[in-house]
């Protein structure tokens, strides 16, 4: 579905243009271009240290772009801020947990609503019911209701990942950036997840850019993979194209 | 959020509890308007609660920021100082010509609110610079801007009167003081309560485990800290004004006495951080602690005071709420249990 939205000449989702990061001499990225489009599951994978977490962080605006610009739904977010861009319907997971561990799995759902358009006046009262009915439906969407009261730092890593993902799918995004939403997890926990996006991706429309280590992963997920390598991209296309790909294996394996 | 266990019930004080304790409070300095020549109660014991009253309103204010937020305030006493000096030139009558006539010779309350009003605004202005800085360089900078504005009111003689300190106009009403200190508390620890029970107050705490993970879920998080800061400092200012009235002199040593901000920190820390009721514990203990150990060991009771401090931080890191609750394990039921393992069987929580 997703090769024809680019044929029809859809405009991108997202669109990253020639972006830069710099850390002192080094070149995290190097003028990376890329662009998602509405409705697709795309993979980001490349060696560590190639890239991608920064490319995320830029994405997400947790660190500042260097160089290049990038777009959102036609926008242009270079320079806005975090909460600017998950107002306007961009979500992440992180690739080291962030849950508010001193907080309870329902306090951490409700805390990661949609707070577009809310003055501080509208938070001087308890939670709205309807945000606590949509957590508790992702609660139980993601098979947490058992541990809706307990304190998120007694999670396992695994159930951790979960829940940042039901945080993220809180605020009801258009687009979600899984940072190895699978790292630490156990392979039927892993099926879960991957039962998950699908069922967002096909009832809800909703675009994801996945990182990963877990190759097999990708190719059961994703239509459309990028590779970078040296914060440069190195490739993109299809999982099968990818794995043939000889820059690819080289970047993995070595020359 | 049913989940937010109210630090009260914790405390297994309940409601009832809760308004006689009050109520008590309230009637203390009663038998001064009925029988003031029996002298039932002293002056002395009023300006002891008053004092206690105070600090409970301090440490409850530092922990909104401190405790909620994250952000350990080393020199949240400034807004205190503020307020106080605020309250003070609009009492008084400062000989500088530059300075409005409008501006002198105010009566006590609306000084009062202005002085809390100006410790609002200095805390937006300066919070917008400082809380951009995490852990301890906040802390340091905090530090700094305490001892800068100390030196700065030294220098503004003609304003200030310098280290000379000024005076306010003497009011020794011990019972109208203990009933605006007391009221002033109550409603700080209302507010403190409610506030926890909001959203306002979850994302305050989110900030505190969290601060990017909150500003990427969409918690603008520059604009909850600098509320937080400037209610604390609002509430802190108003103390100030209070604290300045009472004592009808301010100089600079006196206003900015940096033990004020470590008591506001040692007392929320040995309470509880973070909840609502820890910094009231912890205020009352401590202040009553030290005037029991200041009376019977005079020469040692700022070592006392250190080991004390040594002892919460190793032995109760969540206070005394952490011990009471029965959720938060804290280390030192454990530790009751490693020493004296015979007692273990009663002692142990259920799970």
């Amino acid at each position: 579905m997703n090769s024809q939205n680019q044929t029809n000449g859809q405009k991108p989702l997202l669109e990253g243009q020639n972006v830069s990061k710099y850390f002192g001499g080094l070149a995290a990225l190097n003028g990376v271009d890329f662009a998602l489009y509405r409705g697709e599951i795309a993979g980001l994978i490349g060696p560590n240290g190639s890239g991608k977490t920064t490319l995320f962080d830029c994405l997400s605006r947790v660190q500042d772009i260097s160089e290049g610009h990038v777009f959102f739904k036609g926008v242009e977010i270079t320079r806005k801020k975090p909460y600017q861009v998950a107002h306007m319907g961009l979500a992440r997971t992180f690739q080291v947990i962030r849950v508010y561990r001193k907080l309870t799995v329902l306090e951490n759902m409700l805390l990661s609503r949609q707070w577009r358009g809310e003055s501080l006046f509208n938070q001087l009262r308890p939670s709205h019911p309807d945000t606590e009915e949509r957590a508790s439906q992702l609660i139980e969407f993601l098979l947490l209701d058992q541990l809706i009261d307990e304190h998120a730092g007694n999670l396992s890593g695994g159930q951790q990942r979960l829940l940042e993902l039901g945080m993220a799918l809180m605020p009801d995004p258009d687009l979600i950036l899984l940072d190895e939403a699978t790292s630490g997890i156990n392979p039927t926990l892993i099926e879960t997840i991957k039962d998950r996006i699908r069922q967002l991706n096909r009832e809800q429309g909703k675009t994801f850019l996945l990182v990963e280590h877990n190759i097999q992963f990708i190719a059961d997920m994703c239509t459309r993979v990028f590779v970078l390598n040296y914060g440069e991209k190195l490739a993109e296309g299809t999982p099968d194209e990818i794995v043939k790909n000889d820059a690819v294996i080289e970047a993995y394996f070595g020359a | 959020m049913a989940t937010l266990t109210l630090t009260w019930q914790r405390l297994h004080l309940g409601r009832w509890g809760l308004l006689f304790v009050v109520l008590l409070l309230v009637a203390v300095p009663l038998p001064q308007f009925f029988a003031p020549e029996r002298n039932l109660v002293t002056d002395s014991l009023l300006f002891s609660l008053t004092q206690m009253f105070i600090l409970i309103t301090l440490a409850s204010n530092w922990n909104l920021t401190g405790g909620l937020t994250g952000y350990v305030d080393f020199g949240h006493a400034v807004f205190f100082g503020v307020g106080a000096y605020g309250t003070g030139i609009l009492m008084g009558q400062p000989g500088w010509e530059p300075w409005p006539e409008a501006l002198t010779l105010w009566s006590f309350w609306p000084a009062m609110l202005v002085g809390g009003i100006v410790a609002a605004v200095f805390a937006v202005l300066l919070g917008s610079a400082t809380l951009r800085l995490k852990g301890p360089y906040f802390s340091i900078a905090m530090l700094g801007t305490f001892v800068a504005m100390r030196e700065l009111v030294r220098v503004v003689r003609p304003l200030t009167g310098g280290g000379l300190g000024m005076t306010l106009p003497p009011y020794l009403n011990r019972p109208l003081f203990y009933y605006l200190t007391l009221t002033l508390a109550g409603l700080v620890v209302a507010l403190m309560w409610w506030i926890r029970r909001t959203e306002f107050g979850s994302t305050l705490i989110a900030i505190r485990e969290d601060e990017v993970g909150a500003e990427m879920r969409g918690i603008n998080t520059t604009l909850h800290k600098i509320t937080a800061f400037w209610i604390a400092a609002f509430l802190s200012g108003l103390v100030g004004g209070i604290w300045a009235y009472q004592n009808a002199y301010i100089d600079p040593d006196v206003v900015f006495l940096p033990n004020r901000t470590v008591d506001m920190v040692m007392m929320t820390m040995l309470g509880g951080l973070g909840t609502v009721a820890g910094p009231v514990i912890g205020a009352a203990t401590i202040y009553w602690l030290r005037d029991v150990v200041w009376s019977n060991l005079l020469l040692f009771h700022q070592i006392a005071e250190g080991i004390l401090l040594i002892i919460i931080v190793l032995g109760a890191p969540e206070g005394i709420m952490g011990v009471l609750g029965d959720r938060s394990a804290t280390s030192l039921p454990r530790l009751w249990r490693k020493w004296f393992p015979s007692t273990s069987s009663e002692s142990e929580q259920p799970a």
